[in-house]
């Protein structure tokens, strides 16, 4: 198994002020590494600096062995990251905005692949509707199409488990299971001990000292025992 | 990882998804809104223009016959013009500053962006960008130029009397050209600034491109001026083209983040001008760089403080001091002041008293950053145990006192000039108070509310609330130099001046800090 993603020395924050403690940690090709935290603790800080969306204070992070640039054509092909950016075009449907990943991804049969994610993702119903006019779950689960229908080596997702129900949270589980058993690396920010359990390889929990613990003891943290 | 691809077969797929998605965009839009609809939209927007471009005729017509008949007299609000500066030198400089502006405004706005959805839509897509910022910028570029030579026209015909109607028209396009020049140079700036792939990393780094820019725009402000033949326009033109064969090819190499910034403050500002929110509008172009340390007068505020009252007035008069822009933009006002007043032939009184009250206003404006941001979170206010009064007193008075220092200054300058007597430092000074405290009741305007009907006058029917909301602040500020301008027609200052300047600047000052802010 290939080593994905490498942080070394990672400081994050903004305007110059650390969030956290500095970050290091390797994920390799089928692994899920879980984060961990307190509200405020900087784990969002954390996926956001490794997905490229701000600017690291100081430390690397590679990539497939290359530093993270977001503008690279080949990073963007790579990495596929989820955050709670409740963000869509007013005027596509859900079945639209999924066809348009679909197609900028040049995957085979992109029609065929929407339909799957639509029927995974119990989206089929509202496939024709603008994203206005859904719930916030279903926005969510959206989001979470948009993000999985793509190939990539390295999936970032920021809380997924968030507005979603219990049962959905527990598909989500699974599908980001095999996404790494089929060779894909996983950063997972998570407040679910259950998601954490039913996923994550190693653990990193964040706080003045980021430290690594099996997914166990992080589920445990999590539950603050 | 893979090699850099940017193949013409993924520059295709790039400009499927935009056509994919604008094609979509416009089903959508068509399949909500009716002919009749669109017959209403046109026909209020047609009517609209119309009456607009005839009242501006109509008026610039009327200014350039009162120039025309000024320039054979005699005549100013000053007395001893001992600079005189040739009148092509002030347009030259007139030129420039809104080549400039326009330049900085491109350069706030993107000029290439994309929006919300396109950053998380398609940015994040393994294609080409340029199908998807160079459409947009490019309608931007030729947008500018058209409006810019259309707003130029009359311009032309105020300053330049005796130009022939074909040198006004080449002119304009002239100013045209050089205005998309200006988008096209932000643009540069974006890609050299950011990227690293034009010249080098951070090598022209934001001052240094911000001074090229501005030596570009100054060689392009004298070009409208020269207008003796069709040469100007044609050199405006190559050098727009040539710039633009060095932006199109790497349109899509400008960063991610540059992108989306560049698409939120477009956004936020387009959304606050279709709201006619003029403080909106100031918070999204004002925005700046977050920084972790408070800034300046640290230690002032550190130092310990008796009573909540001289607590909240070191707190506010520390945040002026942080939030509010250089002292560049109050002087820049200044001097246009005071050229204006010294150019050949002079404008006509009215005009000249005219500038000084659009100079003092924009200055003013300029000073009420922490009114606005405060005015967001109105819970503020509440956090000391002080009336709401005395709150309003603390957050008005470095407005006031800068305002005051400002209109002494223009005020000892135009005595200099023969404006009037000595006396008038301290009018103006006085006039300062009340356009200070002007500021603090704009900050608190509510956005106006266009379903309140309008009310029916003998001149027909004015929306007398919505004047109202969009006046807010500047009725105070305007009332506040009355005085002063009495003093400046009259070209002396009786008594009875002072004491109107000092009873309308104490009045407005009582008005605003006694006044309830309106909240939406």
């Amino acid at each position: 198994m290939g080593t994905v993603l490498e942080a070394e020395g990672l400081v994050v924050g903004y305007a110059g002020a650390p969030v956290c403690g500095e970050v290091s940690a390797t994920v390799n090709a089928g692994e899920v590494l879980g984060i961990v935290g307190v509200n405020g603790a900087g784990k969002s800080t954390v996926a956001r600096t490794i997905a490229g969306r701000q600017a690291a204070l100081a430390g690397d992070v590679k990539v497939h062995g290359l530093l993270i640039d977001p503008d690279a054509v080949p990073f963007r092909r790579q990495v596929s990251a989820v955050f709670d950016d409740d963000l869509f075009f007013p005027s596509l449907t859900v079945r639209e905005h999924l066809l348009l990943i679909a197609r900028g991804h040049s995957l085979n049969d992109p029609e065929a692949r929407v339909e799957e994610e639509l029927e995974f993702f119990g989206l089929m119903v509202r496939s024709h509707a603008i994203p206005d006019a859904l719930s916030s779950g279903q926005r969510r689960r959206l989001l979470l199409a948009a993000g999985l229908i793509r190939p990539s080596s390295l999936l970032i997702l920021d809380e997924p488990e968030q507005r979603l129900d219990p049962q959905m949270r527990v598909a989500l589980g699974e599908r980001i299971a095999e996404h790494a058993r089929d060779g894909g690396a996983v950063l997972l920010v998570t407040h679910d001990p259950q998601l954490l359990l039913a996923t994550a390889s190693t653990c990193l929990v964040i706080d003045e000292e980021v430290r690594e613990f099996d997914p166990e003891q992080g589920a445990s943290i999590i539950a603050g025992s | 990882m893979l090699a850099l691809d940017r193949s013409p077969r993924h520059r295709e797929l790039a400009a499927e998804i935009v056509r994919f998605t604008r094609r979509s965009t416009r089903h959508y839009k068509r399949s909500r809104i009716s002919w009749g609809t669109r017959f209403v939209d046109v026909y209020s927007w047609g009517l609209g223009i119309g009456v607009s471009l005839t009242i501006a005729a109509s008026f610039v017509l009327a200014l350039r016959n009162e120039i025309a008949h000024r320039a054979s007299t005699t005549g100013s609000i000053i007395g001893e013009q001992w600079l005189v500066l040739p009148e092509p030198v002030l347009w030259t400089a007139v030129t420039f500053a809104a080549l400039l502006v326009i330049s900085n405004l491109a350069r706030k706005l993107g000029p290439m962006s994309v929006n919300g959805a396109e950053s998380s839509w398609w940015l994040t897509l393994p294609v080409d960008r340029r199908p998807m910022v160079l459409p947009p910028f490019l309608r931007k570029v030729a947008l500018t130029g058209a409006g810019a030579a259309v707003v130029y026209l009359p311009f032309s015909m105020v300053t330049a009397v005796g130009r022939a109607p074909l040198d006004h028209v080449l002119a304009s396009l002239t100013f045209g050209l050089a205005a998309a020049i200006a988008v096209i140079l932000a643009a540069l700036q974006q890609l050299a600034f950011i990227g690293p792939r034009l010249l080098g990393p951070r090598l022209l780094g934001p001052r240094l491109g911000r001074t090229i820019a501005a030596a570009v725009l100054l060689a392009c402000a004298v070009l409208p001026a020269l207008t003796s033949s069709g040469w100007p326009t044609a050199l405006v033109a190559v050098a727009a083209v040539g710039l633009l064969a060095v932006v199109v090819p790497r349109a899509g190499q400008v960063r991610g983040d540059e992108l989306v910034r560049g698409g939120a403050v477009a956004g936020h500002a387009g959304a606050s001008l279709f709201m006619m929110d003029s403080n909106e509008v100031l918070r999204a172009l004002g925005g700046t760089r977050k920084r972790v340390d408070g800034g300046r007068a640290a230690r002032y505020y550190g130092r310990p403080a008796q009573g909540p009252l001289r607590a909240l007035i070191r707190a506010d008069v520390v945040a002026f001091l942080r939030l509010n822009p250089p002292v560049t933009p109050p002087i820049l006002w200044l001097a246009a002041c005071i050229t204006i007043l010294l150019v050949e032939g002079g404008l006509p009184e009215f005009a000249q008293l005219a500038v000084i009250v659009i100079a003092g206003c924009a200055t003013a404006s300029g000073l009420g950053s922490v009114a606005r941001r405060t005015a967001l979170v109105p819970e503020l206010d509440a956090m000391l145990p002080l009336h709401q009064a005395l709150v309003r007193t603390s957050r008005t008075l470095m407005p006031c006192v800068a305002m005051s220092v400002w209109m002494a200054a223009l005020s000892s300058l135009l005595v200099l000039l023969g404006a009037a007597n000595p006396a008038l430092i301290g009018v103006g000074a006085l006039a300062g108070v009340g356009m200070g405290a002007g500021t603090l009741r704009a900050a608190t305007r509510t956005p106006p509310d266009w379903t309140a009907p309008p009310v029916e006058t003998p001149f027909g029917p004015v929306p007398r609330a919505q004047l109202g909301s969009l006046m807010r602040g500047l009725d105070v500020t305007i009332l506040a130099t009355v005085p002063l301008l009495v003093a400046l027609y009259l070209g002396f200052v009786p008594l009875s001046v002072v004491a109107v300047q000092g009873a309308f600047s104490a009045g407005i000052f009582l008005l605003v800090v006694l006044t309830r802010p309106k909240r939406s």
